[in-house]
C-alpha cells in the first residue's frame, strides 16, 4: 500500500516531470533513481511495520536518506582522493562510515536479516550525456608531460588567435599629423574643461566663452612652480616610459642613454670616478674627512658663557623674544 | 680739530698722494656685530655692535657712524653711557618745499644730504659724544670700544624679508632674510662706517631658529644652541680686514650642498631645490680655477658660500667670501638656455670677490678701477669659455651701448674730479643727477658706468699687453694680502685699498709705459668718439683718400687725437694701417699694394692667412679694394659711420672672419635693399661655420631686406625654404623634426663611427654645455668648432622663424603663408622624446606669432568684438589661449610661455585686434605670481598708460611703487615707466598735472629714502616726464609763494632780511601757507640761468646771516629743552637713565641737514664756555630730546648752541664763516624748515612725541627747575607745531639760494 503511494506519488511527481522531462534526459535520469530511493524507503518503513505513510513523511525520509547516501559518497571521494586515488575502495567506505558514526560490525548482521525486502533493481537509464558543443578543429592531445586523466584541451577556437593582417598607418607625415592633432585635441579640451569649472578670465568683455583663460591665481611661493614645473616631471616621467619602450632600437645608445639619465651629481661622481680611478678607492675615507663648518655637529650650550649671559642682559632683548616664540 | 666742513677739500688733497689718509679722526679696528633675535612674524630683527677704535688725534670727542632706520636704545663707550644723535638728512631731502618743483633744486639737495651723511667725508647719520670720563684716555690715544644696541623693525631696506604666507613654521615655510643694497648700504641694518675704505675684521654672531641657517661674511666657527635647544647661535669670524659694506647676512632654513671639487666652498638654497644647486653649481669649481690661473693668485678668503635667495635685489650682489644670488638663477639638467646666463653670473660674482671685496676702493672716485678690472677677468673668462666669437661680439655690444647711452645722456665720467669747496665744478653738469655720490646715481647710468670702465681696462691691456695687465693685479693682490696678514698693523690694511692713482703707478711701473694720455682721454674726460668715414680710389696714384671727420660738438662727444688703426682688404691680401688722427688733418693716403689686376684667377689671402675664391664680378674694375675697416679692434671708445658701396659690405660680411666685421656690415647692408645683399644674406644663413649670432643678425636684416624689396621678391618668403630644409623632415617639408636632442656622448659616437653628425636644436647647446664641463685637453682640437656650429643651430632654429613674422607683403601684411608656416610649426612641435626642456622653444614660437600681427583695419573706431575678428587673429588667439592655459595645469620653467604670451596679447591689443585692456595684466602683476610674469605684466601695463594715456593705471603704478613688497619690481616698475613715459617734458598730456607732480615729488623726496636705487629712479623718471626745470603744468608761481633760486638772491635784499627775520616765527607757526614768505617774485623761467652766478656769494651771505642769527634770537644761548624718547623707547630710557648719568640727544628723524651739519660743528668743539658746559650737564639726568619732534623740539637744543657758538665764532675767530661757507652740505638741503609733513608717518611720530614729552617732563621736574623759564617757554609754543628758532633761521640759511 505504502509503496502503492509511494509509487504513486513518485509517479506523479514522475509524471509531472514527466511532461519537462522529454526536454531534458538529465532531469529524467534523476528522478530515476529518486523513484527507486522511495521505492527503497517504502520497503524499510513496511518492514518496520507501518502500514501507510503520509506522501509527506515518506518524501522526507526520502531526503534524508538522499542526503546520507550523498554525503557518504562526498566523504568517501574525499578519503579517496586524500590518498591520491581517484576511485574510492571499501576502506573508504568504511572509515566514512566511521566517521560519521556507525557502527560498521552492525552492518552484515543487518544485511542478513530475515525480513528484509528485496526490491527490483531500479531501471535503468542512461547516464545523461552533455551534449557536444560544435567542434571546430582538431582538439589538440596532451602533450607527453601531461597525464592522460586530465581533461582535454578545448577546442582550439578558444585559445587559437586567428590573426588578421592590415597595413598599419606607417606614414610619418599622417603620423605626426595624427599625433600632433590629438595632443592639441587633448590639450583644447582639457584647458577648456578646467577654464569652464574655475574662475576664468576674457579677452573681450562680451563674450566669456569663445577664448576662455583660467584665471591668474597667484602662489604662495611663485618660485617653485617656477624652476621646478610640473612640465619638466612630466616630461621625465614619458621619458622613462619611451626608453623603455624604444629598448630594442637603441641598444647600441643605451649605456650612454643610462649616463646621461643620471642626475648631475651622480654625473659628477662619475665623471670624478673616471678621471682619478686611482683616489676613487679613498674617496669614501675622504668624504668623512670633509672639514665644513656647516657640517659640523652643533655644539651644546656651555653652562658659563660669557656671551649668553652677555646676552640675557642686553636691553630691548625681552620684548621681542617673547613675541618669537609663538 | 678742524670742523667736518674740510673734509672733501682733505679727501682731494689726498689725490695723488700714495698713503690713504683716513676722513675720520679715528681708525677702526675690529667689529663685533650680535645679532640675538630675529622675528620673521614681525619681520623685525634686535641686536647690538661693538666697535673697536684707536683715536687718531688727541682730542676727539665726537665719534660720527652711519647708521638708517635702525632703532638705537642705547651707547656705551668703554662702558660708560654716551649720548648720541641721530639725524638722517636723506630721509627727506627738501623740506617745505610744497611748491618748488624743480628737479635742479632736488638734485642739488639730495647730493648734499648726501654728502652730510657719506662716510668717505667722515660724516655719519650718527654722532656720538665721548664721555667726558674718557677724555684724557682719549688723548693718550688709547683703545675705544663703542656698545651700540640697536633694533629694526620691518625694514624697507638692507634687509629684505621673505615670509611666505602658508601653513606651518617659518622653517617650513621657507621664509628667510638677506641683506640688499645698492653700493654701500649695510648702514641699513646695523651702525657701522659704511664705508668701502675703513676695514676692520669681523666677528659676527647670529642667533636663529634651530632648522634655520645663518650665512655670512667670513669662517664659521662654531654652531651652539642656546640653552633652551630651540635656537642657534652662529659664530663668524672675518680676520681678514673687510670693509662694512662687504659684510652680508643670509638667514633662511636652507639646504646645504658642499662643493664635491672644493670643500671650502659651501652653496645654499631654499628647501626643495638642492638638486637644482647641484646642478648649477656643479661648474663653479672651473671659475675658480681660471681666475686663480690667471692672477696667480690664491682666492683670497678661506671660504666661499653662494645663497640663492627669492625676491633678491639684484641679480647677483658679491659680498666678503660671499656671494648672494636670485634663486632665478638655479636650473635643472633639462633647462639648457639658463645655463650660460647663470654661468655668467657666477663668473661674474667670483670675479667680483678678488677685485670688490678683497680688494676696495678708497673713494667712490676709484670705483672705476675695481668695477674694471673684474669686468675685465670676467671679460677673459668669458673668451676662454664660450670662445673669442662670443667675447668680441660681447666687446662689441658693450661698445654699442656705451656709446648709445654716451651720446644720448651726455657722458659717463669714470674718474670724477670733484674741485675742492666749489660746488659748481660739477664735472657733470649735463646729468639731472650728481656723480659725486654712488648713492646719487641713476641705475642706468651706474650700469653704463661699469660697462665703460671694463671697456677702459681692455684699452689699457692694448696698450701694456695682457702680461703685464696680469701683472699688475697679480702685484695689488699680493700687497693686499700682505696687507691684510698684518693683523696688528691697520694702518697696513690701506694696501687693500686701491686707488685711480696707485693703480696707474703700478701700471707705470710693472709695463714702464705711460699711458697717461689714455687715462686722461677716457678716465678723467667723459664722452666717446664719434667717426665719420668716406673714402675715395685714386687710380692714378694706386692711393687710397681716406677721410675721417669727428663729431666733437654734439653732446657726448669728445674729440680724439691719436693713432688709428685702418684695415684694407685688397685683392692681393688684407693690411693694416696706423694713422695718426690729429686736430686738422682730415684726409689720409693709404697707398694700395695691389695693382688690380683682376683677369689672374687667383685666390685671395684673408687677413688670418686663409686663401679664398672670391667671385669678383660684382667689384668696381678700377679699384683693388674690396672693403675697408675702421678700427677694427675696437681700441677706442667710438662710433664709426663709414661709407662703401654696397658690394664692399657683401665683400665684408662674406669673406671677413671677424665676427664684428660681419654684423657691422649686416647692419650696413639693412640700406640696401637688392638681390646681391639677399644673396648675401642667405649664404650667411646657411654657411655651417659662421658664427651663430651673425646668422642671427642676419636673419632679421633678410627680413627688412625682404619688406623693402617687397614688390620684386619672388620666390616663397624669405628663409622659409631654408629653414625647411634645416629643420624640417625630409619626406614632409611642412613638418618640422621632432626635438630629439640627444647626448654629448652619443653625438661623439656617431661622430666617430660615420662621421655623420646629425643634430637638432638644443642638444647642441646642450653640447656645448658639456664640452665646459669636460677637461679642456680632450677637446681641445673639437672645441672651437663644435662651439660654432651648436650654438647657431640651436639659435636659427627659433629665430628664423620670429625674423620671418616680420615679413610684409605689399599690403604691409603678414603673409599668409608665414603665419600658417608658425603654426604648422607650433603644432608639430614635438618634445616626448627629447631630454630637454623646450620651453624657450615655444616661446619664441609666441613671440613670433605677436610679431606677425600687424594693425588692425578698424571701420570708424568700431568697438573689437569677437564677430569682427580677423580670421588669421583668431587663429593667432587660439594658440595663445592654449598656451596660457596649459602653462596653468603643466608650467613650464620660468614660466617663459606665460611671459610671452602676456607680450604677444598686449601686440594684438595694441594692434587694435582685441579691446585694450589692463585688468588680465593687472591681475598677473600681482604679488605672488613669478617675478618675470610680474615684469612682463607690468610692461604691458605701462605701455598701455602710455598708449591709453591711463590716469588709473598710472596711479596704480604709482601706488605698486610705493608698496610693493619686492624691491626689484619697485625698481622696475620705475625703470620700465621712465623707458615707456606716458609723456614727456615736451609733451602736451592730461596725465600731467599738478598731483602727479606732487606725488612723484613726495616719492623721491621721501617716499623712497629707504632704498637708493629707487629713488634714483623715481629720479630719472621725474626728469623723464618734466625736465630739469619746473614742471609746465604747474601754475605760474605766485608772488612769494614760491622759494626758488631767485628767492635766495631777495633773501639776500637787505630791505628784506628783517623782515625775514622777524617773520621766522610767522612762517614756523603756519608752514602751510607759505604765504608769508614775502613777495619774491621772479620770473620763474629764468632763473636757471642765474643760478650759478648767484650761487656761492649766496652761500657767504647766508652764512655771514647765521653768524648773526643769535643777536636777533630770541632764545637764550644756553637754554637746552630737556624733552623725552618717542614713546616706543620710553620704557627702556627709564631703565636706563635710573642707573646712569647722561645725557642723551637721539633724534632719529630729524630732518633738517642744517640743523645736523651744525651740531656736528658744534659738537666737535670741546666745551669751552659756560654755556656749553651746561649743554654737557653731568648731574641733569637726561637732556633728551625727542626725534625732530615736528622739526621744532628736537632742533632748538642744538640751535641755541650753534647759535651760541657762531656767535662766539664771530667775535673771537673770524674764519668760523669760512668754514662753513666751505661745507657744501651747510648749504643745500637745510633750506626750509618748517614741518608739513609730508608723509602721513612723520606727522604720526609728531604725535607720540607730544605725548611722551609731556608725561616725562613732568618725571624729571624736579631735576630742571632751572629749566622752567624754557619749560614755560616751550608751552607757549606748544599750540604751534613749529618753534620758532629754528625755523625761522633755517629759513634764513643759505639753503634757500639753491
Amino acid at each position: 500500500m505504502a509503496d502503492a503511494a509511494a509509487t504513486a506519488g513518485a509517479g506523479s511527481s514522475g509524471t509531472r516531470s514527466g511532461s519537462k522531462q522529454s526536454t531534458n534526459p538529465a532531469d529524467n535520469y534523476h528522478l530515476a533513481r529518486r523513484r527507486t530511493l522511495q521505492v527503497v524507503v517504502s520497503s524499510l518503513l513496511t518492514e518496520a511495520g507501518f502500514e501507510s505513510a503520509e506522501k509527506a513523511s515518506v518524501e522526507t525520509l526520502t531526503e534524508m536518506l538522499q542526503s546520507y547516501i550523498s554525503e557518504i559518497g562526498r566523504s568517501a571521494k574525499s578519503y579517496c582522493e586524500h590518498t591520491a586515488r581517484t576511485q574510492p575502495t571499501l576502506s573508504d567506505i568504511v572509515v566514512t562510515l566511521v566517521e560519521m558514526g556507525f557502527n560498521v560490525d552492525t552492518l552484515p548482521a543487518y544485511a542478513k536479516r530475515s525480513q528484509r525486502m528485496v526490491i527490483t533493481a531500479p531501471p535503468v537509464t542512461n547516464q545523461p550525456v552533455t551534449p557536444k558543443a560544435l567542434t571546430a578543429g582538431q582538439n589538440r592531445p596532451h602533450p607527453p608531460h601531461i597525464p592522460s586523466h586530465f581533461p582535454e584541451f578545448p577546442d582550439p577556437h578558444t585559445y587559437i588567435k586567428t590573426p588578421t593582417y592590415r597595413e598599419p598607418v606607417s606614414d610619418y607625415q599622417v603620423l605626426r599629423e595624427k599625433a600632433a592633432s590629438q595632443r592639441r585635441d587633448v590639450e583644447r579640451a582639457l584647458t577648456r574643461f578646467m577654464a569652464k569649472t574655475g574662475e576664468t578670465q576674457s579677452l573681450f568683455k562680451d563674450d566669456v566663452s569663445t577664448f576662455p583663460l583660467i584665471a591668474a591665481r597667484p602662489f604662495t611661493i611663485p618660485y617653485l612652480t617656477a624652476l621646478l614645473p610640473s612640465e619638466l616631471e612630466m616630461q621625465q616621467m614619458e621619458e622613462t616610459d619611451s626608453s623603455e619602450q624604444d629598448e630594442q632600437t637603441d641598444t647600441e645608445n643605451l649605456p650612454l642613454h643610462i649616463n646621461t639619465d643620471d642626475s648631475g651629481a651622480e654625473k659628477e661622481n662619475a665623471s670624478v670616478l673616471q678621471q682619478n680611478p686611482s683616489l676613487s678607492g679613498s674617496r669614501n675615507g675622504e668624504e668623512n674627512i670633509i672639514d665644513n663648518p656647516y657640517l659640523r655637529p652643533v655644539k651644546k650650550p656651555k653652562i658659563r658663557r660669557k656671551k649668553t649671559s652677555l646676552l640675557l642682559t642686553s636691553p630691548g632683548l625681552h620684548v621681542p623674544c617673547r613675541a618669537d616664540r609663538r | 680739530m678742524p670742523p667736518t666742513g674740510l673734509e672733501p677739500a682733505r679727501m682731494n688733497r689726498k689725490k695723488g698722494d700714495k698713503g690713504f689718509e683716513s676722513p675720520r679722526p679715528y681708525k677702526l679696528t675690529h667689529q663685533v656685530v650680535c645679532i640675538n633675535n630675529i622675528n620673521f612674524q614681525r619681520k623685525s630683527v634686535v641686536g647690538f655692535v661693538e666697535l673697536t677704535i684707536f683715536p687718531t688725534v688727541a682730542n676727539l670727542n665726537r665719534i660720527k657712524l652711519n647708521s638708517k632706520q635702525c632703532r638705537i636704545y642705547r651707547v656705551r663707550i668703554n662702558d660708560l653711557e654716551a649720548a648720541f644723535i641721530y639725524n638722517d638728512p636723506t630721509l627727506e631731502v627738501c623740506h617745505n618745499e610744497s611748491k618748488q618743483r624743480n628737479l635742479n633744486y632736488f638734485s642739488n639737495a639730495y647730493a648734499a644730504a648726501v654728502s652730510a651723511v657719506d662716510p668717505d667725508a667722515g660724516n655719519g647719520e650718527l654722532c656720538i659724544k665721548v664721555p667726558s670720563e674718557l677724555w684724557k684716555h682719549v688723548d693718550e690715544l688709547k683703545v675705544l670700544k663703542i656698545h651700540i644696541n640697536f633694533s629694526l623693525d620691518q625694514p624697507k631696506g638692507g634687509l629684505h624679508f621673505v615670509v611666505p604666507s602658508v601653513e606651518g613654521s617659518m622653517a617650513e615655510r621657507g621664509a628667510h632674510v638677506f641683506s640688499c643694497g645698492y653700493q654701500n648700504s649695510t648702514r641699513f641694518w646695523f651702525p657701522c662706517v659704511d664705508s668701502y675704505s675703513e676695514l676692520c675684521t669681523w666677528k659676527l654672531e647670529f642667533t636663529v631658529d634651530a632648522a634655520m641657517v645663518a650665512v655670512s661674511s667670513g669662517d664659521l666657527v662654531e654652531t651652539v644652541y642656546t640653552h633652551d635647544m630651540r635656537k642657534k647661535t652662529f659664530h663668524y669670524m672675518l680676520t681678514i680686514p673687510t670693509a662694512a659694506s662687504n659684510i652680508s647676512l643670509a638667514i633662511g632654513p636652507f639646504e646645504i650642498l658642499v662643493d664635491p671639487y672644493m670643500h671650502e666652498v659651501t652653496h645654499f638654497c631654499l628647501p626643495q631645490l638642492l638638486p637644482l644647486l647641484k646642478h648649477t653649481t656643479s661648474y663653479l669649481h672651473e671659475v675658480f680655477e681660471f681666475y686663480e690661473e690667471i692672477l696667480t693668485c690664491r682666492y683670497p678668503y678661506s671660504c666661499f658660500k653662494t645663497v640663492f635667495i627669492d625676491e633678491a635685489y639684484v641679480e647677483v650682489a658679491a659680498y666678503a667670501s660671499m656671494s648672494i644670488f636670485s634663486t632665478n638663477l638655479l636650473h635643472s639638467a633639462m633647462i639648457i638656455d639658463e645655463t650660460p646666463l647663470t654661468r655668467r653670473c657666477l663668473a661674474q660674482s667670483l670675479a667680483q670677490q678678488f677685485f670688490g671685496c678683497f680688494i676696495s676702493r678708497m673713494s667712490w672716485s676709484d670705483e672705476w678701477v675695481l668695477k674694471g678690472i673684474s669686468g675685465y677677468i670676467y671679460g677673459l673668462w668669458m673668451k676662454k669659455t664660450f670662445g673669442v666669437n662670443e667675447y668680441r661680439h660681447w666687446i662689441k655690444e658693450e661698445l654699442d651701448k656705451i656709446v648709445a647711452y654716451e651720446l644720448k645722456t651726455g657722458g659717463v665720467l669714470l674718474h670724477p674730479i670733484f674741485g675742492g669747496g666749489k660746488e659748481k665744478d660739477n664735472p657733470a653738469s649735463h646729468l639731472h643727477f650728481s656723480i659725486k655720490h654712488p648713492h646719487t646715481l641713476s641705475w642706468e647710468y651706474y650700469t653704463m658706468f661699469q660697462c665703460k670702465a671694463h671697456l677702459v681696462m681692455r684699452l689699457i691691456e692694448n696698450r701694456i699687453s695682457m702680461e703685464f695687465m696680469l701683472q699688475v693685479f697679480n702685484k695689488l693682490l699680493s700687497l693686499a694680502s700682505t696687507a691684510s696678514s698684518q693683523k696688528f698693523q691697520s694702518h697696513m690694511w690701506s694696501q687693500m685699498l686701491v686707488s685711480t692713482s696707485g693703480f696707474l703707478k703700478s701700471i707705470s711701473n710693472v709695463s714702464g709705459k705711460d699711458i697717461q694720455p689714455l687715462i686722461k682721454q677716457w678716465v678723467d674726460q667723459s664722452g666717446v668718439v664719434k667717426f665719420y668715414g668716406s673714402f675715395a680710389f685714386n687710380r692714378k696714384r694706386n692711393v687710397l683718400e681716406l677721410e675721417i671727420k669727428q663729431d666733437y660738438t654734439s653732446p657726448g662727444t669728445q674729440k680724439y687725437v691719436g693713432p688709428l688703426k685702418v684695415t684694407v682688404q685688397e685683392l692681393d691680401g688684407s693690411f693694416n694701417h696706423t694713422l695718426q688722427i690729429e686736430e686738422n688733418s682730415l684726409k689720409h693716403d693709404i697707398p694700395c699694394h695691389s695693382k688690380s689686376r683682376r683677369n689672374k684667377k687667383k685666390k685671395i689671402p684673408l687677413m688670418n692667412g686663409e686663401e679664398v675664391d672670391m667671385d669678383l664680378s660684382a667689384m668696381d674694375a678700377d679699384s683693388p679694394l674690396l672693403w675697408i675697416r675702421i678700427d677694427p679692434d675696437m681700441s677706442v671708445l667710438r662710433k664709426v659711420e663709414f661709407e662703401q658701396a654696397d658690394f664692399m659690405w657683401q665683400y665684408q660680411l662674406r669673406y671677413e672672419r671677424d665676427v664684428v666685421a660681419q654684423q657691422e656690415s649686416i647692419l650696413a647692408l639693412e640700406k640696401f635693399p637688392t638681390p646681391a645683399s639677399r644673396l648675401a644674406l642667405t649664404d650667411i644663413l646657411e654657411q655651417e661655420q659662421c658664427f651663430y649670432r651673425v646668422r642671427m643678425s642676419a636673419c632679421f636684416c633678410l627680413a627688412k631686406i625682404a619688406n623693402s624689396m617687397v614688390s620684386t621678391w619672388t620666390g616663397p618668403p624669405a628663409m622659409k625654404s631654408l629653414f625647411t630644409r634645416m629643420f624640417c623632415c625630409k619626406t614632409c617639408p611642412n613638418i618640422v623634426k621632432t626635438n630629439n636632442f640627444m647626448s654629448f656622448q652619443s653625438y661623439f659616437l656617431q661622430k666617430a663611427e660615420n662621421g655623420v653628425v646629425v643634430l637638432e636644436n638644443q642638444c647642441l647647446l646642450r653640447l656645448v654645455i658639456e664640452l665646459y664641463c669636460l677637461p679642456a685637453t680632450c677637446l681641445q682640437p673639437l672645441h672651437p668648432l663644435i662651439l660654432k656650429m651648436v650654438v647657431r643651430k640651436l639659435d636659427s632654429c627659433s629665430t628664423m622663424p620670429v625674423a620671418m613674422a616680420l615679413l610684409r607683403d605689399v599690403h604691409n601684411l603678414c603673409p599668409k603663408e608665414v603665419l600658417t608656416f608658425i603654426l604648422d610649426l607650433i603644432k608639430y612641435n614635438d618634445n616626448r622624446k627629447n631630454k630637454f626642456s623646450d620651453n624657450y622653444y615655444r616661446a619664441e614660437m609666441i613671440d613670433a606669432l605677436a610679431n606677425s600681427v600687424t594693425p588692425a583695419v578698424s571701420v570708424n573706431n568700431e568697438v573689437r568684438t569677437l564677430d569682427n575678428l580677423n580670421p588669421d587673429v583668431r587663429l593667432i588667439l587660439e594658440e595663445i589661449t592654449r598656451f596660457l592655459n596649459m602653462e596653468k595645469l603643466l608650467p613650464s620653467y620660468r614660466h617663459t610661455i606665460t611671459v610671452s604670451c602676456l607680450r604677444a596679447i598686449r601686440v594684438l591689443q595694441k594692434n587694435g585686434h582685441v579691446p585694450s585692456d589692463p585688468a588680465l595684466f593687472k591681475s598677473y602683476a600681482e604679488y605672488g605670481h613669478f617675478v618675470d610674469i610680474r615684469i612682463a605684466a607690468l610692461e604691458a601695463v605701462v605701455d598701455y598708460t602710455k598708449v591709453d594715456r591711463s590716469y588709473e593705471e598710472l596711479q596704480w603704478l604709482l601706488n605698486m611703487i610705493q608698496n610693493d613688497p619686492v624691491p626689484y619690481v619697485r625698481h622696475k616698475i620705475l625703470n620700465m615707466l621712465t623707458k615707456n613715459p606716458p609723456f614727456t617734458k615736451n609733451m602736451e598730456s592730461p596725465l600731467c598735472n599738478e598731483a602727479l607732480v606732487d606725488q612723484l615729488w613726495k616719492l623721491m623726496n621721501s617716499g623712497t629714502s629707504h632704498d637708493w636705487r629707487l629713488r634714483c629712479g623715481a629720479v630719472d623718471l621725474y626728469f623723464t616726464l618734466f625736465g630739469l626745470s619746473r614742471p609746465s603744468c604747474l601754475p605760474l608761481p605766485e608772488l612769494g609763494l614760491v622759494l626758488n633760486l631767485k628767492e635766495k638772491k631777495a633773501v639776500l635784499n637787505p630791505t628784506i632780511i628783517p623782515e625775514a627775520i622777524a617773520g621766522n616765527q610767522e612762517a614756523a607757526v603756519n608752514p602751510s601757507s607759505h604765504t608769508q614768505l614775502v613777495g619774491f617774485q621772479n620770473p620763474e623761467d629764468d632763473h636757471l640761468a642765474k643760478e650759478a652766478s648767484c650761487n656761492i656769494s649766496a652761500h657767504q651771505q647766508g652764512v655771514k646771516r647765521k653768524a648773526d642769527t643769535p643777536l636777533g634770537s630770541p632764545l637764550e644761548p644756553g637754554q637746552i629743552l630737556e624733552k623725552n624718547e618717542d614713546s616706543s623707547k620710553v620704557k627702556l630710557k627709564i631703565r636706563f637713565s635710573s642707573s646712569q648719568d647722561e645725557e642723551e640727544i637721539d633724534m632719529d628723524t630729524v630732518h633738517d641737514s642744517q640743523a645736523f651739519i651744525s651740531h656736528h660743528l658744534n659738537m666737535l668743539e670741546r666745551p669751552s664756555t659756560p654755556g656749553l658746559s651746561k649743554y654737557r650737564p653731568a648731574s641733569s639726568r637726561s637732556a633728551l630730546i625727542p626725534q625732530h619732534a615736528s622739526g621744532s623740539d628736537g632742533t632748538p637744543t642744538t640751535k641755541p648752541q650753534w647759535n651760541m657758538e657762531l656767535a662766539r665764532k664771530a667775535t673771537g675767530k673770524e674764519q668760523s664763516p669760512l668754514e662753513m661757507s666751505m661745507h657744501p652740505v651747510a648749504a643745500a638741503p637745510l633750506s626750509v624748515f618748517t614741518k608739513e609733513s609730508t608723509s602721513s608717518k612723520h606727522s604720526d611720530h609728531h604725535h607720540h612725541h607730544h605725548h611722551e614729552h609731556k608725561k616725562k617732563k613732568k618725571k624729571h621736574k624736579h631735576k630742571h627747575k632751572h629749566k622752567h623759564k624754557h619749560d614755560s617757554k616751550e608751552k607757549d609754543k606748544e599750540p604751534f607745531t613749529f618753534s620758532s628758532p629754528a625755523s625761522g633761521r633755517s629759513i634764513r640759511s643759505p639753503s634757500l639760494s639753491d
